[in-house]
């Protein structure tokens, strides 16, 4: 009865240290912990930026930005960055209540989020 | 031959509304008829009609353009003309000619009351549920409560806004209440055309809620909460930033949460 959210990886051509990270479905409380795994796994395994593509992120809720937040800013420790890009209007509004959009690196569209890896 | 009743409506709805039962096989030759049914209706300012319309076998074109006339008039008297029980193959027939951008249809007379009780008399809906004290039923919750703000109307991103408030108002009372599928959250959603009213209720965990009731004193800034919390803790602060108004309760057993949030605000 979790919610579902899929992620879909993609290597960026060129670089050996960046990944694109598809999120499909709703991030909520029931399935932040296998989020933050994967992603802290892929920062841990070297793949220290990372675009996360939310075209396809229906939902979120106040623990999925805050595990948004804890990518942030567990990516700038290792230096390296963590950008999110093609949001939808509900979930950017929450972002914006929040008031997170001045702590996340958000993009209009995905190719603008990774040519500002460049 | 058109054969049409009048019934005045029932007390207990209002004495705007009138109910028509009509009959048998509506053709050119109905148009006086539906003509003086009209006069006669708006002379007794009940211009809200409900026709019902299970025993018509027949609906002309003609018949149609004397409905929209009337309905036309009923209209501009501060009234409608609505269509209630019309067979399958009749109500296929008003949408291939367009008829149900113009009148609205429902299934039975008891939904056409129900709708106009909501349209004009601004009665609310109330559902309740229960489910267990566990995150995993947190969001097929949130996503009933949302479908049926969309339902009655509310734009999406009003039910996405409602969404949210229940899901972090439904999260709060699992993480700080008794958890189990032998403990039960209760939820009560009341809802009209203006707005919507949430009140969740959950068996208090004496553990938790002295720092509940530190969270939400008058003078703590949850915005500022917010921007400094770690991975948790700003639930309370978007719920109070999506709502009009929340009310916390904590007498008795349980914590009740009360949110009230205007429809478009």
């Amino acid at each position: 009865m979790e919610s579902q959210i899929n992620l879909e990886f993609e290597d960026l051509k060129g670089s050996n240290n960046a990944k694109i990270v598809r999120f499909v479905g709703d991030l909520d409380a029931t399935n932040v912990e296998f989020v933050l795994d994967k992603i802290c796994n892929l920062m841990n395994e070297g793949y220290i930026n990372i675009v996360a593509d939310f075209q396809k992120l229906r939902y979120v809720n106040s623990t999925g930005l805050g595990v948004l937040l804890h990518f942030n800013k567990s990516a700038k420790e290792k230096n390296g960055s963590f950008k999110i890009a093609n949001v939808n209007e509900n979930v950017y509004e929450i972002i914006e209540i929040i008031g997170a959009t001045s702590l996340l690196e958000i993009f209009d569209e995905l190719d603008e989020a990774v040519e500002s890896l460049k | 031959m058109v054969s049409a009743t009048i019934e005045n409506s029932r007390t207990e709805h209002s004495t705007a509304l009138t109910i028509v039962h009509i009959q048998g096989e509506l053709d050119s030759s109905c148009m006086e008829k539906i003509h003086a049914l009209c006069d006669e209706i708006l002379a007794k300012h009940a211009p809200f009609v409900i026709a019902e319309m299970g025993g018509v076998a027949l609906f002309s074109s003609s018949a149609l353009g004397g409905f929209m006339g009337s309905r036309k008039r009923l209209v501009e008297s501060g009234g409608d003309l609505v269509l209630a029980g019309l067979s399958l193959e009749i109500k296929s027939k008003l949408n291939l000619l367009g008829a149900n951008k113009i009148f609205r249809i429902y299934s039975d007379v008891r939904s056409a009351i129900n709708a106009y009780d909501w349209e004009y008399k601004g009665k609310a809906e109330t559902v309740n549920l229960s489910f267990p004290s566990e995150l995993k039923f947190v969001p097929p919750v949130r996503q009933l409560v949302s479908r049926i703000a969309q339902q009655k109307g509310y734009s999406n991103r009003d039910s996405f806004r409602i969404e949210t408030i229940v899901d972090e108002v439904c999260n709060n009372a699992v993480e700080h209440g008794m958890q189990g599928s032998d403990r039960n959250i209760d939820i009560t959603v009341k809802i009209d055309r203006q707005k919507i009213e949430i009140q969740v209720v959950n068996i208090s965990n004496p553990e938790k809620i002295r720092t509940l009731r530190e969270m939400v004193k008058p003078d703590t800034n949850l915005a500022e909460a917010a921007a400094t919390a770690g991975k948790r803790g700003r639930g309370l602060a978007l719920i109070k930033m999506l709502s009009n108004k929340m009310n916390i309760d904590f007498s008795g057993n349980g914590t009740s949460v009360h949110i009230t949030r205007f429809r478009g605000d």
